[in-house]
């Protein structure tokens, strides 16, 4: 077998804009073949990719399809790099967030824009997609170490499982803060339930796992 | 209705809808995240009631409560395998409202179903479920259809496909957002090559709803409008809407909207009603503007 270079930073930067899946796990497979740090590949490769896919979005270039396709092609890079990025021992990147519709819920259009904007905004995004238990929710955050956990519910019937969820995530002695949305949701909910911050769109979304992420910092200093 | 009769009536004069449905049930007490369509079920007398205030209002044609009446979003909102039953019900009662002169438009809103990426439904699945529910709204005694808020062409112009296979009259109404670049679907389709092409599948008459101020939209249509698009209609929001605690109320007032309206029908509009945050006010504001004699 010919040996190959190393795949480029710009083609796994390609592979993330053109929202090819296949592509960004073959790159991000051949990138950690070829020697190729799993830090570097995921900062220097892939997360400027997800971060243009975000600027084209707020530019009006890119719409919900592209972000999408976008967010689900460093879903697959990352399933690849994981198990080679090294979590607890230094890895300081990316913060990383689970991303689900509660149990009961398929409502998805606003979850999966969400989603795509954390990832668009440098967040490493686990979408668990739709009518997710909460023991799921839990289960990977723990697995991930996710800072964040966020939870969408539209209707009254389902948004009694993020109350469930922020209790087993307390009892579960998780770090992870739980951020609601949906329809329904409002801040007043969000308090009665214990959650650590509520959002009424994709874009107060970003805001609020941002001052999330902020918080934690300052009350370690 | 045929096809023919109402564009003839969409050109012969601009035709008043109703405002919005859901706004009106909640004011009335419908619970946050209950699909609206329980009150088929549980408030027919109340439903009736909301229906019969849009009459009272002047509105031309009723929609019925069944914007999430779809095999699919009905089971996803404990309503399962109801939708044949409950498309009866609504047409029934709008009926009972709208008396002999005003029409009942049975009214369908999106699936729930996503096309790739962002789900994994297929167009028959989607067309299958227009279909059962556009036949049901017909054998039920619906005078037209009308599709709305629908943000995916895809999906758009598959409803249609299905629908017509009624042979009942068609009004199409997709949802567009302002971006930096124009008007836009969320899924990125641009304003008016998408209207052209639901016009060219056979809607008999094609709009925007929802999403947008009667302003914003306002600039919707007159962009439309230069470009040719013909029999045009507009369903804005009451404003944007100003969430609280208390829940979410709309900014605009009767008034505003009302001279936006005007300014669309000068622009060439010819189907016009309200959406989220409106109310059997607004529709009446909207009567008076309609029944002045250069609104012809």
């Amino acid at each position: 077998m010919p040996t190959t270079s190393p795949p480029t930073y710009p083609s796994m930067q390609e592979a993330i804009l053109s929202g090819d899946e296949r592509c960004a796990a073959g790159l991000a497979r051949a990138a950690i073949d070829s020697g190729l740090l799993a830090l570097d590949i995921v900062e220097k490769g892939f997360i400027p990719g997800v971060k243009r896919s975000g600027e084209l979005w707020e530019a009006g270039e890119y719409f919900l399809p592209e972000l999408v396709a976008s967010a689900q092609a460093m879903k697959a890079a990352m399933e690849v790099l994981r198990p080679h990025l090294e979590t607890g021992s230094g890895w300081t990147g990316a913060a990383r967030v689970v991303i689900g519709t509660v149990k009961g819920d398929i409502h998805d259009i606003g979850k999966s824009l969400v989603a795509a904007l954390l990832s668009a905004n440098g967040f490493l995004v686990f979408d668990e997609g739709v009518d997710v238990p909460v023991e799921r929710f839990v289960t990977r955050a723990r697995e991930v170490e996710a800072r964040i956990i966020c939870a969408s519910a539209l209707l009254t019937t389902t948004m009694g499982v993020q109350r469930q969820l922020v209790a087993a995530v307390r009892s579960a002695r998780l770090d992870s803060k739980v951020l609601v949305g949906g329809a329904p949701v409002n801040l007043e909910w969000a308090t009665s339930i214990g959650a650590d911050g509520y959002a009424d769109s994709a874009v107060t979304a970003v805001t609020a796992a941002r001052r999330i992420l902020m918080e934690a910092a300052h009350a370690t200093t | 209705m045929q096809p023919h009769e109402l564009r003839t009536r969409i050109e012969a004069g601009p035709l008043l809808l109703d405002g919005g449905l859901g706004t009106m049930l909640i004011r009335e007490g419908l619970d946050h995240g209950k699909a609206p369509e329980w009150w088929l079920v549980e408030e027919p007398d109340r439903l009736r009631s909301i229906h019969r205030r849009y009459a009272e209002a002047g509105s031309d044609i009723l929609l019925t409560n069944t914007f999430g009446g779809s095999e699919s979003k009905l089971a996803s909102m404990g309503l399962g395998g109801r939708c044949r039953e409950l498309s009866h019900r609504a047409v029934e009662l709008a009926r009972q409202a709208a008396g002999q002169r005003i029409l009942v438009a049975g009214d369908m809103g999106p699936t729930g179903l996503s096309l790739p990426p962002i789900g994994s439904a297929s167009l028959d699945e989607i067309r299958d479920q227009y279909h059962a529910q556009a036949s049901a709204l017909a054998a039920a005694g619906a005078d037209l259809l009308v599709l709305e808020t629908v943000y995916d062409r895809r999906e758009a112009l598959t409803a249609i496909e299905a629908a017509r296979e009624t042979g009942l009259a068609l009004l199409v109404f997709m949802t567009f957002e302002s971006r930096p670049r124009g008007f836009f679907t969320l899924m990125g389709d641009p304003l008016v090559p998408t209207l052209l092409a639901l016009a060219e599948a056979g809607a008999d008459g094609v709009g925007m709803n929802c999403s947008v101020s009667s302003t914003v939209m306002l600039r919707m249509v007159q962009e439309a409008a230069s470009a040719g698009v013909e029999r045009l209609m507009a369903q804005p929001n009451a404003g944007d809407p100003l969430p609280s605690a208390a829940g979410v109320t709309y900014a605009a007032d009767p008034g505003t909207f009302a001279a936006d309206a005007r300014s669309m029908l000068r622009s060439g509009l010819r189907v016009v009603g309200g959406c989220c945050g409106t109310t059997p006010e607004f529709i009446g504001s909207l009567r008076s503007v309609l029944d002045q004699p250069e609104a012809r």
